[in-house]
């Protein structure tokens, strides 16, 4: 079954970090993403840039970002297999991003015909 | 540039894919969605999520598990899928999504996706 990880973070933390702890950050997710792989669980994934250069479509309308609703935006994504949910918090769990964000985990739908 | 579109459907959105009656027609404007930024080279990748009662939010404090039932935001619209495309913009990506069957009751938000990062890809 296959897991989507939505990762929702404060961009204003992630700003105000020291460009060493951000490339330490991105290195604990490359190292995260090499375990994932490494028992064919990774299937896809990618970081966001910060919603302010984002856009939000209702209707007809066209807003730009950055999003008011909450401190924390959904900052990127993991896509991953597992054999069920608790294998899937697992995972979650190991991720770097539960450390310093909150991280939405969804089943994907398997649509069929 | 590559891009997130992010559908957040209505209640009603999620109600139809349960309801056999509306089901079909629900699908069809997703699949001529789908179709569209196909038949127009954008498209990458997508993928669609069971609804949001399926949802569980996991965090760590001091090294321990927090879980949490349910969808990170209490919002009415919850995120249903997404599709990641390839166009010259983000105001171009912003055109595809709405046409995006979730814009009409729900939300669509477009994330750009940087294309210079040591992490993530397929």
């Amino acid at each position: 079954m296959r897991y989507m990880f939505l990762i929702y973070d404060d961009e204003d933390e992630w700003d105000a970090k020291p460009d060493a702890e951000k490339m330490a950050v991105i290195g604990e997710h490359m190292a995260y993403s090499d375990a994932l792989r490494k028992v064919d669980a990774y299937v896809a994934g990618a970081p966001l840039e910060h919603s302010r250069v984002g856009r939000r479509i209702i209707g007809e309308r066209i807003d730009n970002g950055p999003f008011a609703d909450s401190k924390e935006q959904l900052g990127g994504y993991y896509m991953i297999e597992a054999d069920n949910l608790d294998a899937a918090l697992d995972w979650a769990a190991r991720c770097p991003a539960a450390s310093y964000g909150r991280i939405e985990v969804r089943p994907l739908w398997n649509i069929e015909g | 540039m590559h891009a997130m579109i992010l559908a957040f459907e209505s209640p009603g959105d999620f109600a139809r894919r349960q309801d056999k009656a509306q089901y079909k027609a629900y699908m069809e404007g997703w699949y001529a969605y789908g179709g569209s930024l196909e038949k127009a080279g954008v498209l990458k990748s997508g993928g669609a999520l069971l609804g949001p009662e399926t949802a569980t939010v996991i965090s760590l404090k001091d090294g321990k598990r927090v879980v949490e039932d349910g969808p990170f935001t209490d919002s009415k619209e919850q995120l249903g899928g997404f599709f990641i495309i390839e166009v010259g913009s983000i105001d171009e990506a912003a055109k595809w999504a709405k046409s995006c069957p979730a814009a009409k009751e729900g939300r669509v938000d477009v994330r750009a996706v940087p294309d210079d990062y040591p992490i993530g890809g397929e």
